[in-house]
């Protein structure tokens, strides 16, 4: 994980599933093939969704880390 | 009206708005507290019924009342469309040109559909999230006989979560009355690895929508439409072919938020979640579908939003002590067939638990724009 550098990192501590899951699927659209992007989540239900919808779209999962008090999920936009 | 009386400057003329400013009337003396709402709206649609309207099992015509006679004695209504809102000098502008200045601002403008946000969407889909949309609606599934309908919503969040398979449902209903239900598969889509967005509600929906032969794409996210070759394509790079759509369109907040520089793009308001404060303003709040809780947008939670502040600005102008809290709770009664209803409690800290339907609820359901309008609206409830 540390040599892969999110190029976005989505800051959604605090907010309820299926928050942090919409705001990374928007910075999905948003971005461009290769981005890796990561999204900080407090709520225990994005750790499963959001790894399930990036396998789900057909992008890869860089890894599921349990933080300080918080997940972080981080994905690279492959298609 | 006294001179000395606060004056609480209310925005927008909807269920949370009218709701607030009759609730505040009934809590507190004119002579303390002086109540002014803005809003553009004509008539007040009772929301709720566009379940029911596109099948012609309700008459629209009870649904909608104009919205000034709603206002209790002592709520001054004043039909203006807010164009700016100044929080740091106390004032909003109205596009007439007048300005108003408050002691206390309730913001309370509700959301707006965002069809920019999918290019094509209004020449392939149909809705049922307004009065227009959902008479629209009837007129063509009056034409429809048999065929593919897909089901759905093109983004999170929107105004109540369960109404789309509450749609579904009663679509379901009036396709077997119609002896057409074997001639039509019905798609059901949605954004999440379920079919609703509460964890502990969504098996239970699930099940009945397989007993009912609908079908579920799950993790579903819209990406675009193709109305020429009637053509939905999900962000997950699934197509699904369909002869009608009923997609809910696309939500953000209302454009003079985020032109106010009160919210992001989104046009929802961040508020303190249990005082309903914006930002590190004491005298400025936001109720109803205006805010960003990562809570049902609907008229119940506006119902206890209002509750709690009605009572704390009556108290707090009075000088009384007030420690209360709002919790986040929300009671949301949706239909699951032609003759039953499940009933959903929850705040913040509670999820909503639910283990069967019944037909008293189907009852409160079937009844609540006549308590709505008569109870409710009225502060009374
Ligand atoms: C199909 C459907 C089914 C639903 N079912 C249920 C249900 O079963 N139970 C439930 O509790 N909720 C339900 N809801 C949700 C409920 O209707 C809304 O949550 C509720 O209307 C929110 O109230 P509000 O006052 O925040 O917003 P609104 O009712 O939308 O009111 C906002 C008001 O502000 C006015 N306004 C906006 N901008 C301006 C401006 N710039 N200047 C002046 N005025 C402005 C508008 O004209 C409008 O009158 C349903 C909604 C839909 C669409």
């Amino acid at each position: 994980m540390e040599d892969v550098k999110p190029t976005k990192v989505i800051d959604a501590r605090g907010s309820y599933c299926p928050g942090p899951l919409m705001e990374l699927i928007k910075a999905y659209k948003q971005g461009k093939v290769g981005d890796v992007i990561s999204v900080y989540s407090s709520d225990e239900g994005t750790r499963k969704d959001a790894p399930a919808w990036i396998q789900k779209s057909g992008n890869e999962l860089v890894g599921v880390y349990t933080r300080d008090g918080y997940y972080e999920i981080v994905m690279k936009k492959v298609k | 009206m006294s001179p000395s009386a606060k004056k609480v400057l209310i925005l927008g003329d909807g269920a949370a708005g009218t709701m607030m400013g009759n609730k505040l009337r009934f809590h507190s003396d004119p002579s303390d507290i002086q109540i002014t709402v803005l809003g553009n709206s004509e008539k007040h649609y009772f929301k709720p019924d566009g379940v029911s309207i596109p099948f012609g099992f309700k008459d629209y015509r009870n649904s909608v009342k104009p919205t000034r006679s709603l206002f209790n004695f002592g709520v001054n209504y004043v039909r203006e469309t807010v164009a700016s809102i100044d929080v740091k000098n106390s004032t909003v502008i109205a596009s007439s040109g007048k300005s108003y200045f408050y002691d206390y601002l309730i913001i309370a403008t509700g959301d707006r559909f965002a069809y920019e946000d999918l290019p094509g969407y209004e020449k392939a889909a149909s809705h049922f999230y307004s009065l227009e949309a959902s008479l629209a609606l009837r007129e063509k599934l009056n034409h429809f006989n048999g065929g593919k309908i897909v089901i759905g919503q093109a983004s999170i969040p929107i105004q109540c979560p369960p109404a789309p398979y509450e749609f579904t449902f009663q679509l379901e209903q009036y396709l077997n009355l119609r002896g057409i239900r074997k001639q039509t598969e019905l798609h059901y889509i949605y954004p999440l690895n379920r079919v609703f967005t509460i964890p502990n509600v969504a098996p239970f929906v699930e099940k009945l929508m397989d007993d009912k032969g609908i079908i579920i794409h799950k993790m579903f996210n819209v990406d675009s439409v193709e109305p020429e070759i009637r053509r939905l394509n999900s962000i997950e790079g699934e197509t699904l072919d369909y002869d009608l759509l009923v997609l809910v369109p696309p939500h953000r907040g209302q454009k003079v938020i985020t032109e106010s520089g009160l919210a992001d793009e989104s046009g929802y308001i961040d508020v303190d979640r249990n005082r309903l404060n914006y930002a590190d303003y004491d005298n400025v709040f936001v109720i109803g579908d205006a805010t960003n809780l990562p809570i049902s947008k609907a008229g119940a939670t506006a119902h206890f939003e209002t509750e709690y502040l009605a009572n704390r600005l009556a108290n707090e102008v009075n000088g009384n002590a007030f420690f209360e809290s709002y919790g986040g709770e929300v009671a949301c009664t949706t239909i699951t067939s032609g003759s039953r209803a499940i009933t959903l409690f929850f705040s913040y800290n509670k999820p909503p638990r639910v283990n069967y339907e019944s037909k008293s609820d189907y009852f409160l359901k079937w009844t609540s724009s006549d308590t709505y309008f008569t109870g409710m609206i009225r502060g009374i409830m």
